[in-house]
């Protein structure tokens, strides 16, 4: 066994990947950027050394470095993770080279793999369903169009090189096939530099199901159950979870089998991943292979009891698989979501800066949390925005949903917007629910991107209990100021209005051991928790049922969060209410008359002139974040009247770029 | 016997309405509260003890002399706000536009003087036309009265005005002279004069809102510290804030229970200031991971942001918190943030409540239009302001601490109690920039030669280690452990005493 490793990667992969290294008894050495000096891999890690700049190109992505790194602490071996270099068989090949072992597949099975057209020959011989289409690079848009209408419409035209929602066009008639040809080929070039596009069969309500495989040097091949990961948005993965609730013994059995043939193929020697596209019909189809660790391969370890990682290593040492297809696990459910630093209530642009505050669950009764942030840490605009992964496994999937639901109420961040309010909204969608699903959901549901108002709350009652005794405990405390005149002391009452929306609530709250009665509309919610003033999360049980929210005092308003929403709520006596219902309801301020800032960021370009008539749908400005750049488009038509920010500024969100007439 | 007490209770039915119902409904029709709906809010429920409800006016000018209201157009009383003592007026805006006659300040001025025996603080409601011009000079001198008092009171009595309608012309000049000044919006302003004298004088066109609004006044002149949306939200937020202050100069600040450990640590602070010393990090991160419970009560938050002020707890007792921003202006210490800094720690001085402050300071902010706003008069208010003062006073410098600002801020040499520095501190006269270009002016062509003395200089002032030889600092901390060390050495500072010279009273530079 080697006695240390290399982790060419940064994030909560790393941090993963040292985990069960460190387990195994084996050092590790963390590379890093200069912008992840501090970063909690580095920390974690036995060694760092420092690879360059902050941009990945100057140094996760420089297989020089890395290899140089290896030698300077001599590491026997690299764990690429996932992302950077983990599927470029060149630095695979290079390592071999340099007599350093590559803790993933050899570099011909990846190079096999790597390229979308060779690898559906490949499928096609070892005789994996493929999905109808045509299997060499299409040069004209025309030539596209008629290979379409040979196919059958719909058809999706995609970049052999492409990936992440990039170079992906669904077409359903000839023009669109014309136009999805080009803008596929125009995306490819700029963002992969391969700008071969290929076209074939659209499957109709597709899921996308996956088989983790993992392989030895010594011809054995196994297949690790499935992940169904139809859940994504704009092709990006948003919760995984294994098994799917939509695959049979037989069909899983089929894959399966499927899988192992292809990885047999190309004599594929660690983990790996055959993606398929399933049907309605539940007829599946070949799509491609990930030669790599993925980033959802803890949903299968949990339902397996295996660790991929350490398989990962040990096959790459050449160790023999210690198991058969027969002894393989499939036990309960497991289900993931990624928890990403983006704003799902602002078309979830990337959030960056400060982790304020950081509390992920407990990692207790069947929670895990893979993360790569700690409070106090910062996220970079260099990398992507995934900061950490809430992974539960529980016996079904109704109670992996509910572990779920659980586990994102007690995920405390601040400094940096996350997407838990959209994750937990999906865990109570009625057709997630019910299993019924497939990659379309999220774009059915939420076609105008995300809203407050998509998550209204299953049980206000819950808001409404906690709130009203949080006060009556603050009102408790202020009873204990000192200098109070003798005799004249200050007494809390125990009756209040709440206010929550346009409702009003009249609650009574009574003392009671260890807790708070509290009592409306003819109810009595028995509060029990050791809540103290200033922490974020609100434990306790209500009527004996375990609850879990997040709190906020701001001014008068007492901030909830809990199951995706965020409740602003009110307590006062019922006189103050009545008083209260005197004030003015302002508007706020209106600020349709100015462009806003998103997101912050650098501003990159203003494209309009004081005084130019634009119309809707016009780029006014550019904005760089997260090495993304972001078209503020016109929303309606109107006349610039002032330009309030210059190119080159940084911007805060919600900062006014352009005031218009 | 039967009949005095029918007529009593007429009497305080006719005092209850004030200006009468059809006032009332006009009051809030304006989205505002009557004086008493007021008081009800901001007082403990049923504490309030009224006096001289029946206090009429004695003008008969100008057919005063048939119109009378008890009351005159005022509510005046004590009670409790948790408990504690306090002493109200409460102007009625439906009496006569709240406008203040001889009657009406006799009963301010009664309450003040009272307040002033018992030692207890006194919260002035402002809704008032200004005064009331039947009575002429009589009314100006109500007013007079009234400032004499509010200058009497200073720094025995914490004073807070709500100016919760207009105030105008003379009638600033008593909110001007209280410790704190909070406003609503959109139905509260405060000018000297209004906009249609401003219109004659100058021919500028101004909103009252422009001009002397509750934006206006907490983010452009900083002559009001708080302002907030309604009547409503405003009262409560007084109380929450009432508990902060002692009752007067001569008690301790109020310590109210807390569950909040002196000892807890804060790892995340350890990451707070970023390698780059051109980047700037928000210095509230810190004050609310240090004080109990994350509570903070900020004083003008919209007003010369690059300093902050404002009142928590530690261990349950109330302290005073001024923290360079570097947020903003990287922040440089200017007119602005010099007197809001100094008038605050004016007040925590004069009520016992001890002083914690936060330094990451470049300097005093240069240019024409400082030097020719007097920054040199301003800046002393605040270096006078730590100099003068004798509650605890505990430091940190948590990066940097530069020149003559390093002094300002509750240095050591301004009689600092305890001075903390994190190791990121770097306490110096200048930065190794500046201070380069000037030691080494002859090798200022020489980029290399340039580049090693700024290296030789940060190695030997970019560090809090010069300062802690000689003294100046007493320990180096580590951020996480600030809370624990702070709340240490305020415990520590509890029996405090020292005194100052015998004066009639200092020459503050005003």
């Amino acid at each position: 066994m080697f006695k240390k490793v290399l982790i060419a990667n940064r994030g909560e992969i790393a941090c993963r990947v040292i985990k069960t290294a460190r387990r195994m008894g084996i050092a590790t050495v963390a590379v890093y950027s200069e912008a992840d000096k501090d970063a909690r891999h580095v920390g974690l890690a036995d060694e760092a050394v420092c690879i360059g700049p902050p941009p990945s190109k100057e140094s996760y992505l420089v297989i020089d470095k890395i290899i140089a790194a290896c030698k300077q602490t001599g590491a026997e071996a690299v764990h690429p993770g996932y992302g950077f270099l983990s599927e470029n068989p060149e630095f695979s090949r290079r390592l071999e080279e340099s007599g350093i072992i590559f803790i993933g597949p050899k570099h011909y099975s990846m190079a096999a793999m790597g390229d979308k057209i060779a690898s559906k020959k490949l499928a096609l011989e070892a005789r994996v369903n493929t999905i109808p289409g045509h299997n060499a690079a299409i040069d004209t848009p025309e030539q596209a169009v008629e290979i379409a209408k040979g196919i059958g419409y719909p058809v999706m035209i995609k970049a052999s090189a492409g990936g992440g929602g990039k170079g992906l066009r669904v077409a359903y008639n000839g023009r669109e096939a014309h136009e999805g040809f080009i803008a596929c080929k125009t995306e490819a070039k700029n963002a992969f530099g391969d700008d071969r596009i290929f076209v074939e069969k659209f499957v109709e309500e597709p899921r996308h199901i996956e088989i983790q495989l993992i392989g030895d040097a010594h011809g054995n091949t196994i297949y690790l159950w499935e992940r169904e990961c139809s859940l994504q948005r704009r092709h990006q993965k948003v919760i995984e979870e294994a098994p799917s609730s939509f695959i049979d013994p037989a069909t899983r059995k089929a894959m399966g089998e499927q899988a192992v043939a292809l990885a047999k193929a190309v004599n594929y020697q660690s983990a790996g991943t055959v993606e398929f596209v399933v049907g309605k019909d539940k007829s599946f189809y070949f799509l491609e292979m990930n030669t790599r660790l993925q980033v959802e391969h803890p949903v299968t370890e949990l339902i397996t009891g295996l660790d991929l990682v350490e398989l990962m290593i040990r096959v790459a040492a050449g160790e023999k698989l210690p198991f058969t297809q027969d002894q393989v696990k499939l036990d309960g459910w497991a289900m993931e979501c990624r928890i990403n630093a983006e704003d799902p209530f602002r078309g979830f642009l990337p959030s960056t800066g400060r982790l304020v505050k950081y509390m992920p669950p407990p990692e207790l009764h069947g929670v895990r949390v893979d993360t790569g942030v700690y409070e106090g840490g910062e996220i970079s605009m260099f990398y992507d925005s995934m900061i950490a992964k809430l992974i539960v496994h529980a016996s079904t999937r109704d109670q992996a949903i509910a572990r779920m639901r659980d586990a994102l109420n007690q995920f405390v961040i601040r400094g940096v917007a996350s997407n838990i309010a959209f994750q937990a909204a999906l865990m109570q969608n009625p057709r997630f629910l019910s299993g019924d699903f497939n990659t379309g959901l999220i774009a059915e549901q939420y076609p105008k991107g995300f809203n407050a108002a998509d998550v209204p709350h299953d049980d206000p009652a819950m808001l409404v209990a906690v709130a009203a005794a949080i006060h009556r405990q603050y009102l408790e405390r202020n009873a204990t100021i000192s200098g109070q005149m003798p005799g004249h002391e200050f007494v809390p009452g125990e009756d209040f209005v709440v206010l929550l929306g346009a409702d009003q609530y009249q609650a009574t709250v009574t003392k009671a051991e260890g807790g708070w009665d509290v009592s409306f509309a003819g109810e009595r919610y028995e509060l029990r928790s050791s809540w103290q003033f200033g922490e974020p999360l609100y434990i306790g049980t209500l009527n004996g049922q375990s609850i879990c929210m997040q709190i906020e005092r701001r001014g008068l308003v007492y901030r909830l969060f809990h199951w995706g929403v965020q409740a602003d709520m009110q307590v006062m006596s019922a006189r103050t209410a009545v008083l209260k219902a005197l004030m003015p309801i302002k508007a706020p301020p209106d600020m349709s008359r100015f462009l806003l800032s998103p997101m912050p960021g650098l501003l990159t370009q203003i494209a309009v002139a004081v005084g130019q008539e634009v119309k809707a749908g016009e780029i006014l400005a550019k904005i760089e974040a997260m090495k993304m750049e972001n078209v503020l488009k016109a929303e309606r038509d109107c006349v610039v009247a002032k330009l309030l920010a210059k190119p080159g500024e940084s911007l805060a969100v919600d900062q006014a770029i352009i005031a218009f007439k | 016997m039967h009949d005095i007490i029918h007529q009593l209770d007429e009497k305080r039915g006719r005092a209850a309405l004030g200006g009468g119902q059809k006032r009332i409904d006009a009051q809030h029709a304006k989205g505002k509260l009557t004086a008493r709906e007021r008081i009800e809010m901001l007082l403990d429920d049923g504490t309030f003890e009224e006096w001289d409800m029946f206090k009429e006016h004695r003008c008969v000018d100008f057919n005063m002399g048939d119109s009378h209201i008890p009351g005159d157009g005022v509510v005046t009383g004590y009670g409790t706000i948790n408990g504690r003592m306090v002493f109200v007026f409460s102007q009625d805006f439906t009496v006569f536009g709240g406008a203040l006659s001889e009657a009406h300040a006799e009963k301010i001025c009664k309450i003040m003087d009272h307040a002033l025996k018992v030692g207890a603080p006194v919260i002035g409601l402002n809704d008032s036309g200004g005064a009331r011009i039947q009575e002429g000079v009589a009314a100006l001198g109500g007013y007079a009265d009234v400032f004499q008092r509010n200058v009497m009171a200073s720094g025995v009595i914490p004073q807070i005005s709500m100016i919760m309608g207009p105030c105008a012309g003379g009638a600033v000049y008593s909110p001007a002279m209280t410790d704190f000044i909070f406003m609503v919006k959109d139905s509260s302003y405060m000018f000297v004069t209004g906009p249609e004298v401003v219109k004659t004088v100058t021919h500028e066109e101004v909103t009252a809102e422009e001009l002397g609004g509750a934006v206006t006044h907490t983010s452009k002149s900083g002559v009001a510290d708080l302002a907030f949306e309604n009547d409503v939200d405003a009262l409560l937020m007084l109380r929450r804030f009432f508990n902060y202050l002692p009752l007067n100069n001569k008690e301790k600040p109020p310590v109210r229970q807390t569950t909040d450990p002196a000892d807890r640590l804060d790892f995340s602070l350890d990451t707070l200031v970023p390698d780059s010393a051109n980047k700037a990090y928000d210095m509230k991160e810190l004050i609310l991971k240090m004080v109990d419970d994350t509570d903070f009560f900020e004083i003008q938050p919209d007003h010369a942001k690059n300093i902050v002020t404002g009142f928590g707890r530690m261990e349950g007792q109330t302290v005073g918190i001024v923290a360079n921003q570097p947020m903003v202006l990287a922040g440089c210490l200017d007119i602005k943030s010099s007197i809001k800094a100094g008038r605050f720690v004016r007040f925590c001085d004069a009520f016992n409540i001890p002083i914690i402050t936060l330094v990451d300071v470049p300097g005093f902010m240069p240019g024409t239009a400082q030097e020719y706003g007097g920054i040199i008069k301003h800046g002393a208010k605040l270096l006078y302001a730590y100099a003068e003062c004798t509650v605890p006073k505990v430091t940190l410098i948590t990066r940097k601490a530069y020149g003559g600002a390093y002094d300002v801020m509750a240095s050591k040499h301004l009689r600092g109690d305890v001075n903390f520095a994190w190791p990121s501190a770097e306490i110096a006269v200048m930065g190794p920039k500046g201070a380069v270009e000037i030691i080494f002016r002859e090798e200022k062509g020489d980029p290399v030669k340039v580049a090693a003395r700024e290296a030789e200089y940060k190695a030997k002032f970019a560090n809090p280690f010069v300062a802690g030889a000689r003294g100046f600092i007493d320990d180096v901390i580590m951020p996480n452990e600030t809370r624990k060390r702070i709340c240490r050495s305020l415990a520590m500072l509890r029996g405090k005493k020292i005194e100052n010279p015998w004066r009639k009273h200092g020459n503050i530079p005003l």
